[in-house]
């Protein structure tokens, strides 16, 4: 009986939490739609938030490098971090422990200070800031994170996994492909997305990193953000529709791909 | 590309402006400069408070949450686990802005809306660190405790807590660390007027463009944070020496 | 004579200065089931590794078909292998993973299905062949590790201790199917295991490995019945292995007595291992047999049961325990009674009492009429490092008190030459309630009597194996009674399908051959 009244008390309580997570990005989208300029009060439904957006040059252009920049990001950290974390997997122990601990630096360290760190390095071997210093300082900072999800993949493979390919005739280029890499794909995915969410979402490191005329998304929302300005709702807005596609691709797909798995195990396993 | 930028910033902290890589001289003076200030410490200890403020908070609305979702079935486990995560896949920015519009409805002050924004974007790391520490949990030692005669508190007083602390600890690292350096939210929520450490910083490297007090301000945040977590991993890992 | 497939010459190899195989010399010829047998470390694994040439020896050569393939990659030998832990390719299902190295040969495609086809059902796996193998049962991925391998058609098939992850009735069955496998597809295999019974049950050869090195090359027979040393001898097989002296030629001796045998050609008066299998020897009524014992054991097994029977007894020391009466003391006022008993110590251990130690010696307690324990708050006790009886009181927060003796004494030990063993024990009291709630009464005289025996030579400490005494432990009333601890005798292991009861006294017999005499290791 009390354990019945804790546990809807339980409920009650991550109800609570769930809608504290969602209540801006429902407010945003929400809003996104108002016709007139207050963030306050809902006075109509209407899309000029959206028209303006799209004739606005500067967002555009943000959207524009912060994709660039994430896609780029993505490819060249996911290979980096892939190919170091196939590396290490072989390296002596020390080696790796060494490696790794310089590789937990920057989630360890504050955003600001790896930040400033790359600006003052960019800014010191002369490179004039722009887009290329805030991919490099983008892939600098996602590249951790790829070895990071691809280490612990690697770890979990029998360590006679790529003998037996060699064993079977394989090269060890073939090992490396038709083995090894199939079976770390999981880790090199996550690693991927984890990659890319950080290069979009990130704000702190691009705005020290970036040079003039080129700003990301969120460049673009600190900057605006002072004077009151809906247009970054309907921005806002598009990134919440655009994240929420992609993750139920990403979370769905798999889950039916399982499913189906499953079913034709099971059907397998009748027909026996 | 990890360790350069470091020494970068140690090196400007410990120079002053108008030095050429040629007539290098190293000084303190930025420290001294900092620490003489009526201002800098201040700030700087307010930013740790605050910091540990919000990580106090996370922790006691966070570990509720994460228990009660340990206690659901598995199914709904992934599933509430899913949809804590999902809102963090949105731009922190976009997010912190949406608060200033909500908040805008209530008349909060600009300290507590800052807290607001940041136990917000912070407190779901929190609840999926202890989450993780709470459902690996073997089921088995709850079932042994209440076997050696313990009711639910006792069992969850001397089994579930202390097992669970490495991710109450993980979860601290989590939060206090990106709370002290936080720049964006106090300057969006608190709307320029609640001046944080991280705020500091970015107006000496934007605004002033003095690099080398900034460095200095960056290069104290960065030992100070350093040492409050080689604090929290030694009380995660003093109680379990003492077991042994 | 069948030919020589492989001839492994004077490997040696060394990981880190580390020396793991010390100039190994084997020759494995066709269509033969060789094992490698040894505890881990001994380097068998290493070896086969070598043979399939996953790593390559620090020195020495491996000569395959009169080629010196040492340094030749794992990828280009006819050899392949059947990994500890199948090391199947998760992300291929059953036929894909039968056919990988097929298709790694760039076969024609009608040719791959028709072998893969073929090794699918010599191994039994028909309708598998879209399962998902991480799905599949140990057995199930055993076998399609195996058909993933001959599907290649080696001349050498390596198995890397293969059945170690099955359960003991599934390890039987896959013995009997490995062994018809090799018989079927006429290769050699080379298995590598620690289980002497696997090595025994498939195995034409069997080479025992310790250290690196080679010890024995046998049948399975020659290396049972005539191990080389008590290394061997313990490695396969349960044995008896008995410290002995070679009186001459036929003449064994082993705790003082002569014994037939038919071995020969050692030193006169050499110190020898002897062998005795347990089911060599026969029980025979008392006074019958070439020595008597007395049982101390009796395992059933299924067909036989495994007695042990010592024939030689321990080292022992009998001490007093003096039995006594309730002697609680009652505080009728705090409603508290309280108990404890007098005991004997060592005088060299006074040094380390400590109020805890006097406690659990002198087994002080303090309980409420309710049952309720309470805790000793205060210990107080004056004991010198003399000789002598000191008084020793505990007491409650309530103020309940008693007041027990500490007699320091210099121990007694009995030492025995023969067994090279030393013991001792102390004279106890104890109320007959004490002894009647003990859950585990040879334990608990152990530590009251703090009996401790240990190894002459070295000091190092040696189980007191056994604890006897004549009373009736439900029954028990005041008194004072004899306790004797001892030490672990000669025990004989025995398998006999007669049933047998512990405490019998019995003969033990057995013939001449049965005995196998050793020469000492190193």
């Amino acid at each position: 009986m009390e354990n019945k009244k804790s546990s809807i008390i339980g409920k009650i309580y991550l109800a609570v939490m769930i809608a504290f997570f969602y209540l801006p990005i429902i407010y945003v989208v929400f809003f996104s739609f108002n016709r007139s300029k207050s963030l306050t009060r809902f006075t109509g439904f209407s899309l000029r938030w959206y028209e303006n957006m799209f004739n606005n040059r500067s967002i555009l252009e943000a959207i524009y490098y912060t994709v660039l920049c994430a896609v780029l990001a993505t490819i060249i950290s996911t290979l980096v971090g892939t190919i170091t974390a196939i590396g290490l997997s072989k390296s002596k122990r020390i080696t790796r422990e060494l490696f790794q601990q310089v590789n937990n630096l920057p989630m360890l360290n504050p955003e600001i200070v790896t930040a400033i760190g790359l600006m003052l390095f960019f800014t010191s071997l002369r490179v004039q800031t722009g887009f290329t210093t805030m991919l490099l300082a983008h892939i600098a900072f996602c590249t951790p994170y790829v070895i990071l999800s691809v280490l612990p993949r690697l770890r979990r493979i029998d360590p006679n996994m790529a003998e037996a390919a060699l064993d079977l005739g394989c090269t060890p280029w073939q090992a490396m492909w038709k083995v090894i890499i199939p079976q770390i794909k999981g880790g090199i995915v996550a690693g991927a997305l984890v990659a890319f969410s950080m290069s979009f979402d990130d704000f702190v490191i691009s705005m020290f990193t970036t040079g003039p005329g080129v700003s990301n998304i969120s460049i673009y929302v600190y900057a605006n953000v002072k004077r009151v300005n809906p247009t970054i709702n309907a921005l806002s807005a598009i990134i919440v529709y655009v994240i929420t596609v992609v993750l139920i691709i990403v979370n769905v797909v798999p889950y039916i791909q399982e499913r189906r798995k499953a079913k034709l195990n099971a059907q397998l396993t009748e027909s026996n | 590309m990890i360790v350069v930028p470091m020494f970068m910033i140690v090196m400007y902290a410990l120079t002053v402006k108008g030095n050429s890589v040629l007539t290098l001289q190293f000084t303190f003076e930025n420290f001294t400069r900092f620490f003489n200030d009526t201002i800098f410490p201040s700030v700087l200890w307010r930013s740790l408070q605050m910091a540990f403020i919000t990580t106090v908070i996370c922790i006691a609305i966070g570990y509720p949450t994460a228990y009660v979702i340990a206690q659901l079935k598995p199914g709904s486990q992934s599933l509430m686990v899913l949809l804590i995560t999902l809102p963090m896949w949105i731009n922190m920015l976009v997010r912190t802005y949406a608060w200033k519009g909500i908040l805008g409805w209530f008349g909060f002050s600009s300290e507590i809306r800052v807290y607001i924004g940041m136990v917000y974007n912070f407190l779901p790391f929190m609840i999926l660190q202890i989450y993780t520490a709470l459902s690996k949990i073997d089921k088995n030692l709850l079932i042994a405790a209440s076997d050696l005669g313990a009711n639910d508190r006792e069992t969850f007083l001397r089994v579930t807590l202390p097992l669970s602390l490495s991710g109450v600890v993980s979860g601290i690292t989590l939060v206090f660390l990106p709370a002290v350096s936080s720049f964006f939210i106090p300057k969006l929520l608190g709307g320029g007027q609640y001046v944080l450490i991280g705020n500091l910083i970015e107006d000496y490297f934007i605004k002033t463009g003095d690099w080398n007090f900034g460095s200095a301000i960056s290069l104290i945040m960065a030992i100070i944070i350093l040492i409050s977590m080689y604090i929290t991993k030694k009380l995660d890992k003093e109680p379990s020496e003492e077991r042994d | 004579m069948a030919k020589k497939l492989i001839e492994v010459k004077n490997v040696v190899k060394t990981f880190d200065n580390q020396v793991v195989l010390k100039g190994i010399s084997l020759d494995i010829y066709e269509n033969e089931f060789v094992t490698l047998l040894g505890p881990s470390g001994c380097g068998k694994t290493t070896l086969l590794r070598i043979i399939a040439g996953f790593i390559e020896p620090t020195e020495g050569h491996v000569i395959m078909d009169g080629e010196d393939i040492a340094r030749i990659p794992a990828y280009k030998r006819d050899v392949n292998t059947v990994f500890q832990h199948y090391a199947l390719f998760p992300h291929l299902d059953v036929y894909d993973n039968i056919a990988f190295g097929l298709k790694i040969k760039k076969q024609p495609k009608d040719i791959i299905d028709q072998k893969v086809q073929r090794m699918i059902s010599l191994v039994g796996l028909e309708g598998f062949e879209h399962r998902d193998v991480t799905m599949m049962s140990g057995g199930q991925q055993q076998r399609v590790a195996i058909a993933r391998a001959l599907v290649n058609e080696p001349k050498v098939l390596l198995l890397d201790e293969s059945l170690s992850a099955l359960d003991k009735n599934l390890r039987k069955e896959m013995q009997l199917e490995l062994k018809e496998i090799q018989r079927e597809v006429g290769i050699t295999f080379i298995f590598v295991t620690h289980d002497q019974e696997e090595a025994l049950t498939m195995s034409d050869k069997i080479v025992i490995l310790k250290d690196g090195v080679i010890e024995q090359v046998g049948s399975p027979t020659e290396v049972y019945n005539e191990p080389i040393n008590e290394y061997c001898a313990r490695f396969i097989g349960d044995s008896n292995i008995i410290d002995g002296i070679m009186k001459k030629d036929n003449v064994v001796n082993f705790d003082e007595v002569d014994y037939a045998c038919i071995d020969y050609g050692f030193r006169e008066n050499e110190a020898v291992d002897i062998v005795i299998r347990p089911e060599d020897i026969d029980i025979v009524p008392r006074n019958r047999g070439l020595l008597n014992g007395e049982v101390k054991s009796v395992l059933f097994k299924g067909v036989h049961y495994e007695v042990i029977a010592e024939t030689s007894s321990g080292t022992s020391k009998t001490i007093t325990m003096h039995v006594t009466g309730e002697h609680d003391v009652v505080n009728e006022e705090a409603k508290e009674r309280i108990s404890a008993s007098s005991f004997t110590m060592d005088l060299e251990d006074v040094d380390q009492l400590t109020d805890s130690e006097v406690i659990a010696r002198a087994n002080a307690q303090a309980w409420t009429d309710e049952g309720e324990d309470v805790s000793l708050t205060h210990v107080e006790y004056n004991v010198e490092k003399k000789i002598g009886t000191y008084s020793c009181t505990f007491s409650t927060g309530a103020g309940t008190k008693i007041t027990v003796k500490i007699n320091v004494v210099k121990p007694t030990a009995v030492e025995d030459k023969e067994n090279e063993e030393g013991i001792q024990a102390f004279d106890f009291y104890r109320t007959v309630d004490e002894i009647k709630e003990s859950v585990a009464l040879d334990t608990d005289l152990i530590r009251w009597a703090d009996a401790y025996a240990w190894n002459i030579e070295d000091d190092s400490r040696v189980e007191i194996w056994d604890v006897k005494y004549d009373f009736d432990d439900e029954n028990i009333t005041e008194g004072d009674y004899q306790i004797t601890f001892s030490t672990q005798g000669r025990e004989l292991k025995i398998e006999t399908t007669d049933k047998i009861e512990v405490g019998e006294r019995i003969g033990l017999k057995w013939n001449p051959e049965d005995i196998h005499v050793m020469r000492k290791m190193g």
